[in-house]
């Protein structure tokens, strides 16, 4: 065995999800069975990615996470005119993570109080939901964030 | 939380293997070999994402196995610093918290990792948050937010029988791969307690 890069890229939960759920398929058109540790980790990984409060709980109902699903969220949060970009990582927590309040982007968004004010942190919020769904029990939402997606959609 | 990792390696086809075809047999043989196995500073392996290149099959001389270069990327459990992750609560002691994700078990946080307020009720074994008036506890199964902090690699490769250990002290196997995470700051811990 020869490591050739450690670290070649970096994926989301959804490319995972999508890989796992594919490579189940594949097997079970070509009517074969794969090893049984790969069985195993597989159906524990999609079981985790499936659990809520995971934003894939609901994917084969929804779908809300697609191909192009992290383009239309840059496209998204770049047309909300935040004063700074957010980092990969940070991208990409929001992708596996899906926040839906300010307390849980504030875990995922670096010193978000003093990079973001609070119009653009409901407008980032907004944008999430906007983009990756929500969930139903939480579709009310919060009031404040309703009304800056209506000022963002005026913007826009 | 999932990284692409590049690989070359060895596959060798057995016989029996002959009526799959090349490539599903390179799969397999890749995948039963890497699955759920931990490979030092790269993290967990998952499963094979895809193969990028092949040499012709060899076959050696005394063995009827075909031998292939192959190289390939596999998918890894690997967070990074800072990450947070979502993973279930499964146990705690004085020390600290137990979480798990359904793949991965080894996820600790120390109880200087939790928020300040923080006591442990060792009747219920439980972690209790006394936040003012409110009581909230960390239940065992609870759905939980955290933030890594650091990670610890420990190589098992055998190192004869003079050297030979696979418990700790306290009797806890040692895992090769261990992380240590953090829920003190809002957002983290309980999920329940932050959804709107």
């Amino acid at each position: 065995m020869k490591i050739l890069e450690s670290q070649n890229a970096v994926l989301s939960n959804y490319e995972v999800y999508q890989h796992l759920v594919d490579h189940q398929k594949t097997l079970k058109q070509k009517q074969r069975k794969g090893p049984g540790n790969l069985a195993t980790l597989i159906k524990e990984t999609l079981a985790y990615l499936k659990t809520t409060p995971s934003p894939l709980a609901k994917q084969e109902e929804t779908h809300h996470y697609g191909p192009d699903v992290v383009a239309r969220l840059l496209e998204r949060l770049s047309q909300a005119n935040l004063n700074q970009d957010l980092a990969k990582g940070e991208v990409l927590m929001i992708l596996n993570l899906r926040p839906s309040s300010i307390a849980v982007l504030s875990t995922v968004i670096e010193d978000m109080e003093e990079r973001f004010s609070e119009e653009e942190q409901a407008a980032i919020l907004e944008v999430i939901a906007e983009v990756l769904g929500r969930d139903e029990a939480g579709a009310a939402g919060e009031a404040g964030g309703e009304e800056a997606m209506e000022s963002v959609e005026g913007g826009a | 939380m999932f990284i692409l990792t590049k690989l070359a390696d060895l596959v060798q086809i057995t016989p029996s293997d002959f009526k799959k075809s090349s490539l599903d047999a390179i799969q397999d043989n890749i995948n039963e070999k890497y699955a759920n196995k931990v490979i030092q500073k790269i993290g967990l392996c998952i499963c094979l994402w895809d193969v990028t290149w092949a040499s012709e099959g060899l076959i050696g001389h005394g063995t009827g196995l075909v031998n292939v270069n192959v190289e390939f990327r596999l998918v890894v459990f690997r967070p990074f610093k800072g990450e947070v992750l979502l993973g279930r609560i499964t146990s705690a002691t004085q020390d600290g918290i137990s979480i798990r994700t359904d793949f991965f078990d080894d996820i600790f946080v120390p109880f200087t990792e939790l928020p300040d307020e923080a006591t442990y009720e060792p009747q219920e074994a439980l972690w209790v948050w006394r936040d003012e008036d409110q009581v909230m506890y960390y239940d065992i199964h609870e759905m939980v937010r955290f933030q890594i902090v650091t990670e610890e690699w420990h190589d098992q490769t055998p190192e004869g029988p003079l050297n030979m250990s696979e418990e700790l002290p306290d009797g806890r196997a040692i895992s090769p791969y261990r992380i240590t995470a953090s829920m003190k700051g809002s957002g983290l811990g309980c999920c329940l307690w932050w959804d709107e």
